[in-house]
């Protein structure tokens, strides 16, 4: 039994051993490695650098060879911090925190400072949020910039309070770039802060907040967006800000429910504000908003019939063209009947669900009302919207007249890039470009014509090809 | 059926329709698992190469055995490696028939076929991992044929055991030319080391091209090599 006893004490001994032997030759084959590789961090050719610092995002894990590694920082130039401080980013080590920090605090060079600002989205803690959000106001752009990104990066669920609860006692630039990290977070527990944004006196901060609604807002939340509408400056802020309310207005499946949604919504603004909201009601349109806003486009108030007409004219499809058509034919006053036909052209070349006939229809039925010249020339510019070969035959008239020869040679080569128009029809098509390029003025429409005579197509100056 | 088969094999060139060929696709297919049609089928192909085929029917025949050929069609396909024209298919087939018999014969033509068949040959031997072309292989290290010696270098490199690694490291002092030849066949000679687990070998020839007397693309290859044996 001792013997047994015996044996077995000494199995187990040469067992530890043996074991003890073999994590220390790794122990060393570890060292080695991570030697190398702070050996190569701090080699000056790029590509030796690159390859030790490849190990430090995937391999040679644990706290300890972090340090060590966030311990080579200060011996490096800034091209070395930076990308050394991007490696520890992705190896994603919490344990090279308090050496970032330290060279944000230290570093003279602004790149490794936004560099250091930048791995804090993947190393930082809650902690960190008011640093980032100091340096959201940093003396330059690329910490700004750096601080921005790591704000919208950080993981963790109570970043998002934080970030709302600086909201208040930040910059108005500062203030707007908060609000910017709250829409990319997605962060839709902080609406009411933001509701509180879009009343802000400075543009910059409201129209953060509201652009954010626009993204995060619920149909729920659209009585408390339209004070935001009418706080916001008439012109593009205003534009921008119904935008963002017909954006939340869309998250309602059915269309005509919207129409409803928005009115109750209006119902609890006062009564003479509602007027400057009219035009909301055009962004968002639906059959439902067509007969109360019609009614007050033919009203007896005459400006009450002007936010109408506008309101029909913003409308997003051509629903409403045979309101705007009969106002236009109708209306004894001129500059009435003018916004009228401008609306009526508009929606009529809406590209919405309409086939290109239903929208050449529509224009030529503006055609046959258009009064002046200008009314005439706004037509024969808005039948390009109609992809078809009716297009070209409905224009290809207006050449002959000098009046409107150059806006009918430019609509005729707008049509004509669109290869599907042309290509079945390309006897007829390359007639009415010879045309244009025997009447046109502009080198650049007979540039075209020719091109697409060549069957070549033609790109739009400022346009990348993909 | 396959007798149509080979019938149009004799006439098939680029641009006939490949259907009627599908007997013949449909027996190499039935010939895994079923020796009797394999055999039928591998002596068909081999009769089929006597014939005078459009370099279209020969490609697909060397294809086909590929799939069934035995210790029967190394002759045959032996025969074909000085053949400018058919080199390339006899030896696309030899490399993968499976027979020591392909070996030898590809190693046999070392001392028979020249140019860029004898380039091909050196490749096929490579790509076989033909322990047995170690030696051969390494003299011709020692050719004045650049282009000769560079694929024996990279056919030793593929090779990859510790054998044809001495014979590299060997070269190494005394290539004539280029020494960047011989360091290529070490670089993938290591690779394929490490591909099978061999890092001690593979490290030490890592270890061999790493220090400051070598191109800077070589050291560098080297370190990474050396990275990925400490991570393995």
């Amino acid at each position: 039994m001792a013997l047994r006893f015996w044996r077995g004490g000494l199995v187990l001994g040469l067992a530890f051993v043996f074991a003890t032997a073999v994590a220390s030759a790794a122990d060393t084959q570890t060292d080695e490695f991570v030697q190398t590789i702070v050996k190569l961090i701090g080699e000056h050719d790029k590509e030796f650098r690159a390859a030790g610092l490849e190990q430090v995002r995937t391999a040679a894990r644990g706290p300890a060879v972090t340090e060590l590694f966030v311990a080579q920082l200060p011996k490096l130039d800034a091209g070395g911090q930076i990308a050394l401080l991007d490696a520890l980013a992705d190896r994603g080590d919490r344990a090279a925190r308090t050496g970032v920090l330290n060279l944000i605090g230290a570093s003279p060079d602004e790149n490794v400072r936004a560099a250091a600002i930048l791995s804090l989205g993947k190393l930082g803690t809650p902690e960190d949020v008011p640093l980032l959000v100091k340096s959201l106001a940093a003396p330059t752009k690329a910490e700004q910039a750096a601080a921005r990104r790591s704000l919208i990066e950080m993981p963790g669920e109570s970043i998002n309070q934080t970030v709302a609860a600086d909201l208040l006692s930040a910059s108005p630039d500062v203030h707007g770039a908060l609000i910017e990290v709250l829409a990319t977070r997605r962060a839709s527990d902080q609406v009411p802060a933001l509701l509180g944004a879009t009343l802000d006196d400075n543009v910059r901060v409201r129209r953060a907040a509201m652009a954010a609604l626009g993204q995060l807002g619920h149909p729920d939340q659209i009585a408390k967006m339209l004070p935001g509408v009418l706080k916001a400056r008439k012109g593009y802020e205003r534009d921008a800000a119904e935008k963002d309310v017909a954006q939340v207005c869309e998250r309602i499946e059915n269309p005509d429910q919207r129409g409803a949604a928005l009115i109750e919504a209006l119902s609890t603004v006062d009564a003479g504000q509602r007027d400057q909201l009219l035009s909301l009601l055009g962004r968002v349109g639906g059959k439902k908003l067509i007969e109360f806003v019609a009614a007050i486009a033919t009203g007896d108030d005459a400006g009450r019939r002007q936010l109408g007409i506008d309101a029909l004219s913003k409308w997003p499809d051509a629903s409403v063209a045979d309101t705007l058509s009969t106002i236009a034919t109708k209306a004894g006053d001129p500059a009435e009947r003018a916004q009228a036909f401008r609306g009526f052209v508009k929606v009529a070349a809406a590209r919405d669900n309409r086939s290109d006939k239903e929208r050449l229809e529509r224009l030529k039925q503006a055609m046959k009302i258009a009064k002046t010249p200008e009314e005439v020339s706004l037509v024969i510019n808005r039948v390009r919207t109609a992809y078809d070969v009716d297009s070209v035959r409905f224009v290809l008239p207006y050449v002959d007249q000098p009046e409107f020869a150059q806006l009918a040679c430019e609509t005729i080569v707008e049509i004509a890039h669109h290869r599907e128009v042309r290509d079945p029809n390309k006897a007829e098509v390359d007639k009415a470009l010879d045309k244009v390029i025997a009447t046109s003025k502009d080198p650049v429409v007979v540039e075209r014509a020719n091109r697409y005579k060549r069957g070549e197509t033609w790109q739009r100056p400022g346009r990348v090809s993909r | 059926m396959l007798a149509d088969a080979f019938e149009a094999l004799k006439k098939f060139d680029w641009g006939t329709d490949l259907s009627v060929l599908s007997p013949i696709d449909d027996a190499a297919v039935t010939a895994h698992g079923d020796p009797a049609v394999s055999q039928e089928l591998e002596n068909r192909l081999l009769a089929a190469l006597k014939e005078s085929l459009s370099r279209d029917a020969h490609d697909y025949a060397c294809r086909k055995l590929m799939i069934v050929g035995t210790v029967a069609s190394v002759p045959s396909l032996a025969g074909q490696l000085g053949n400018k024209e058919q080199s390339h298919m006899a030896r696309y087939a030899l490399e993968r028939i499976n027979v020591p018999e392909a070996g030898v014969a590809l190693r046999e033509a070392l001392g028979t076929v020249s140019g860029s068949q004898k380039i091909g040959v050196i490749s096929s031997l490579g790509s076989r991992r033909d322990a047995a072309a170690v030696a051969p292989l390494g003299k011709l290290l020692q050719t004045d044929d650049p282009a000769v010696a560079r694929a024996a270098a990279l056919a030793l490199g593929t090779i990859g055991t510790a054998e044809s690694a001495a014979v590299l490291q060997a070269a190494l002092p005394s290539a004539n030319g280029d020494k960047q030849i011989v360091i290529d066949g070490l670089l993938v000679c290591a690779e394929t080391l490490l591909a099978a687990d061999k890092h001690a070998e593979a490290k030490a020839i890592y270890q061999s091209l790493a220090g400051e007397q070598q191109p800077r693309l070589v050291r560098l290859a080297a370190t990474r090599g050396l990275l990925a044996c400490a991570r393995a």
